[in-house]
C-alpha cells in the first residue's frame, strides 16, 4: 500500500471501457430536447447486461465510484449510484433487479428520484433495510426541472417491502452518500466543462465573456470545487470508512449553491432553457443537494465522528485529528 | 489508485515525530509557538534544531546522497514538512533552504558556490533568507527594481531594497534577485551575505508576527563576481526552477485541522460543544479541509512520478486558501478571546493564517494561473 492517485491497470480497462459505451450516448434524442430530463433505458439495459453494474464487486468500488461519475457526466441519465455502488457494497450477494430506488421510510410521503422508472428498492426503515419490488401501479409520477424522474406512492400505507437486512442502515445511508458525491462529482465536472466552453463561445461586448477576469476567477473557484468532490469521493470508495463517506457528502452537498450559481451566470438566460443542457447537470446536483439530510447532517455526521467525546479526542499537541498513522 | 500509506512512510512519519518529540525543548507550544517561527528567538534555535535534525538524517533526508541526503522520495520530503508544519514549523526559515534553496544551488551553483554552502544548509547550521518581493514588485516579479551594476575587477555593486523578507535579521545569506539589464526579463540571482557592509534591516510591525515582515535595504554593496548564480540576466530560469520545487506549497491544512480539533475542545469547555449549528460548521470545514488535503497529495503524487508541473498545484492553494479563511472566520466567530493574549498558540495561527491568499502566489494569481492552465481560457 502506498498513496496512488493513479488508476490501476484495472480500473484503467475499466473506466476505458466504460467511456467507450457512453461513447454511444452522448446524444439526446431530439424529442427529449425540450425536457427536463431523458432517462437512457437502453444504456441503462446495457449496463445492466454486460455487467458494469457488478463492477464494484469485481474490481472494488473505486471502480463503481467511477462509473458512477462517469454516467453522471452524460447529459441522458440513467440510474446507476444505487444499483453499482449501494447495491453491491450494502448487499453484494442478493440479486435486485435496476434501476433501484433508495427510499428513506422516515418520510414515505415525499417523491423520491428514478420511483418512476424503478424495478426495485431500497428502503431504509429504522436500523434495517429492507427491499421491494417496484409496482408501477403504486407509483405516480410528477413533474419536476431536478433533471431526474421523481415519483411518489399513491399510497404510502400500501408499501409492502421484505427481505429484512437487520441494522443494515448506517452502510446503507454509508453507501448513498457515497454514491450521491460520486453523481455529484461527475455533474460538477461536466457542468463545470459545458460552462467553459459556453464561455469560450459566447461574445459580449465584443469578447468571449470567457475573457473577462472576473469570469475566470468564478470559473477557476468552479472546477476546484469538482475537483476536491472527485478526490473525496474516490477516497470515500476506497477506505469503505463512514467519516470518509460523510466529508465527501458534505463537501459536494455544501458547494451546490455557488457551483449552481456561477455556472448559470455564465450561460446567462440560455441557461434558462431546457434545450441548452446545463440543467441536466446543475439541476442533479439540486436534487441531490438535499438527500440523506443534506450537507448539514453529513456536517453534524463528519462532527461527530471527530468531536463525539471532545475531551477524550483530545490527544497530544503533536496528534492530530485525522490521525494519518492509522 | 490507492490512498493509504506504506510501511515505509509510516515508518518514516513516526520517526520524524519521534524525532520532533525529542529534540523540542519542554516550553515549545507554551513560548516558542506564539513567537511565531519567524522570530529571532526562534530562527537562532532553528540553528540548534535543525543541526540536531541533521544528525539524525532527517534535515536533507530527500536530498541525493552526495550532497548529504538519504536519496529519500518526495512523500517522505512531504511528510515532514507535514510534521514540522503541526508543531510550528521549528526548522523556521531553513525549510526553504532544504526544500529549494538548496537543490537550486544543486542545479545551477559552480563547484565552489556548492562547496560553500550546500554542506553548511545540511548540517542546519545556516539561516538564509528569500529576496524577490520589492515594494513595487511582487505578484509582478520581473518590474523589481533592485540592480547589480558590474563594478571594477568583475565584481558588482548592489543598490535597492526588498520588502516582506522574513528572517532576513538573523539571516546569514540573501538569495536575492536584482535587475542586471533594462529589459523585464534581464534579472540575476546573487548569493549575498548578509553581513557584508551596506546591508541594513528593518523589521516591519504588521498583523503576522514579529520577523516575518522586514525591510532589507542593499546601498552600495559590494559582491564579487563568484556571487552570481547561474549565467548573468538568466536568473529567470533559476527562479522559475526554484518556484516549481516549491509547487506544493505549505500543507496548511494540517495544521488547520489539528486547530479546528483545538478549537472544538475549547468550545466543549465553555459548553459550546453541542450546539448542532457550530458542530456542522466544524464539520463543513472539515471536509473543506480534508479536500485541500487531497489536493495537495494529487500535487504530490505528480511530482514523484515526474510528471510536469500543472494547474493542479494551483487547485490545491485555492482549496487550501479556502478552507483556512472558513475556519479563521469560524475562529473569530466562536472563540471571543482568541486575539486578546488569551490563547497565544490560536492567536499565532490566526496571525499567520491572514496572509494565506497573498504568500507563495495570490489567491487571484493561482485563479489566473487554473483559467489558463486548467481551463484554456486566455485574456484579451
Amino acid at each position: 500500500m502506498a498513496m496512488d492517485f493513479s488508476l490501476s491497470i484495472d480500473e484503467q480497462l475499466f473506466i476505458s471501457s466504460v467511456e467507450s459505451l457512453l461513447s454511444d450516448h452522448q446524444e439526446l434524442p431530439q424529442n427529449s430536447r425540450s425536457k427536463a430530463y431523458y432517462f437512457d433505458s437502453q444504456l441503462q439495459a446495457e449496463l445492466k447486461n454486460q455487467g458494469y453494474l457488478d463492477a464494484a464487486i469485481e474490481l472494488g468500488p473505486v471502480a463503481g465510484a467511477l462509473l458512477v461519475m462517469a454516467t453522471a457526466r452524460l447529459s441522458p441519465i440513467v440510474e446507476v449510484g444505487a444499483s453499482a455502488l449501494v447495491r453491491p457494497m450494502v448487499i453484494p450477494k442478493q440479486p435486485l433487479e435496476s434501476p433501484i430506488v433508495l427510499i428513506d421510510m422516515a418520510e414515505p410521503r415525499r417523491t423520491y428520484r428514478f420511483l418512476p422508472v424503478a424495478a426495485s428498492a431500497l428502503l431504509v426503515k429504522g436500523d434495517d433495510i429492507e427491499v421491494m419490488r417496484v409496482d408501477p401501479v403504486q407509483v405516480e409520477e410528477v413533474d419536476s426541472i431536478q433533471a431526474y424522474p421523481y415519483g411518489k406512492f399513491v399510497n404510502p400505507r400500501e408499501i409492502f417491502s421484505c427481505r429484512l437486512v437487520a441494522g443494515g442502515a448506517s452502510r446503507l445511508r454509508q453507501w448513498w452518500r457515497v454514491a450521491i458525491a460520486a453523481e455529484m462529482a461527475g455533474a460538477a465536472d461536466a457542468a463545470v466543462d459545458f460552462t467553459v466552453q459556453f464561455a469560450k463561445e459566447r461574445e459580449v461586448l465584443g469578447r468571449p465573456i470567457g475573457s473577462f477576469q472576473a469570469v475566470q476567477h468564478r470559473l477557476s473557484q468552479c472546477r476546484q470545487i469538482a475537483n476536491g468532490m472527485r478526490w473525496l469521493t474516490l477516497r470515500a470508495a476506497w477506505s469503505g470508512e463512514v467519516k470518509d463517506a460523510n466529508l465527501a457528502a458534505c463537501y459536494a452537498q455544501q458547494q451546490v449553491g455557488k457551483l449552481v450559481f456561477d455556472l448559470h451566470q455564465f450561460n446567462g438566460a440560455m441557461g434558462l432553457t431546457n434545450e441548452h443542457l446545463l440543467h441536466f447537470w446543475t439541476y442533479r446536483l439540486r436534487a441531490l443537494q438535499n438527500e440523506v439530510g443534506g450537507a448539514y447532517s453529513a456536517a453534524l455526521d463528519v462532527a461527530d465522528s471527530l468531536w463525539s467525546d471532545v475531551e477524550e479526542s483530545i490527544r497530544g499537541a503533536n496528534d492530530l485529528i485525522f490521525d494519518v498513522m492509522s | 489508485m490507492d490512498f493509504g500509506w506504506s510501511e515505509k512512510q509510516l515508518a518514516f512519519r513516526h520517526r520524524a515525530r519521534s524525532a520532533i518529540r525529542e529534540l523540542l525543548p519542554a516550553d515549545w507550544y507554551d513560548v516558542a509557538v506564539p513567537k511565531s517561527y519567524a522570530h529571532d528567538d526562534n530562527v537562532e534555535f532553528s540553528r540548534v534544531f535543525c543541526s540536531r535534525l541533521a544528525e539524525l538524517g532527517l534535515l536533507v533526508h530527500h536530498w541525493p546522497v552526495e550532497h548529504g541526503g538519504a536519496a529519500g522520495t518526495d512523500w517522505e520530503q512531504f511528510i515532514l514538512a507535514e510534521e514540522m508544519k503541526a508543531v510550528g514549523e521549528p526548522r523556521a526559515g531553513q525549510y526553504m533552504n532544504v526544500n529549494w534553496i538548496g537543490p537550486t544551488l544543486m542545479k545551477f551553483g559552480t563547484a565552489a558556490q556548492k562547496d560553500a554552502y550546500l554542506s553548511g544548509i545540511a548540517a542546519g547550521s545556516s539561516v538564509w533568507c528569500q529576496g524577490f518581493s520589492e515594494p513595487g514588485a511582487g505578484t509582478d516579479l520581473a518590474s523589481l527594481l533592485t540592480s547589480a551594476k558590474e563594478a571594477e575587477g568583475g565584481s558588482y555593486l548592489i543598490n535597492g531594497s526588498k520588502i516582506w523578507t522574513s528572517y532576513a535579521r538573523k539571516a546569514d545569506f540573501c538569495f536575492l534577485a536584482v535587475r542586471t539589464g533594462s529589459s523585464r526579463k534581464e534579472i540575476s540571482i546573487f548569493l549575498v551575505p548578509m553581513s557584508l557592509p551596506g546591508i541594513t534591516v528593518r523589521g516591519i510591525p504588521g498583523l503576522v508576527k514579529d520577523g516575518h515582515l522586514n525591510e532589507v535595504f542593499f546601498t552600495n554593496v559590494h559582491v564579487d563576481g563568484a556571487a552570481l548564480l547561474g549565467e548573468l540576466h538568466r536568473g529567470w530560469d533559476v527562479i522559475q526552477y526554484a518556484l516549481q520545487l516549491e509547487r506544493v506549497g505549505v500543507p496548511r491544512y494540517h495544521v488547520g485541522l489539528k486547530i479546528l480539533d483545538s478549537v472544538m475542545a475549547d468550545l466543549k469547555a465553555i459548553g459550546r460543544a453541542d450546539d448542532k449549528n457550530i458542530r456542522a460548521r466544524a464539520g463543513m470545514i472539515a471536509s473543506k479541509l480534508e479536500a485541500a488535503r487531497l489536493l495537495t497529495y494529487l500535487v504530490v503524487d505528480q511530482r514523484v512520478k515526474r510528471e510536469p508541473p500543472s494547474a493542479d498545484a494551483n487547485i490545491a492553494r485555492v482549496s487550501t486558501v479556502e478552507a483556512v479563511i472558513d475556519l479563521l472566520d469560524f475562529i473569530l466567530e466562536f472563540v471571543p478571546d482568541a486575539l486578546t493574549g488569551e490563547r497565544p498558540e490560536l492567536e499565532e495561527y490566526i496571525r499567520m493564517s491572514i496572509p494565506s491568499g497573498i504568500t507563495a502566489g495570490t489567491y487571484e494569481l493561482q485563479l489566473d494561473l487554473i483559467a489558463s492552465g486548467a481551463l484554456g481560457l486566455e485574456r484579451k
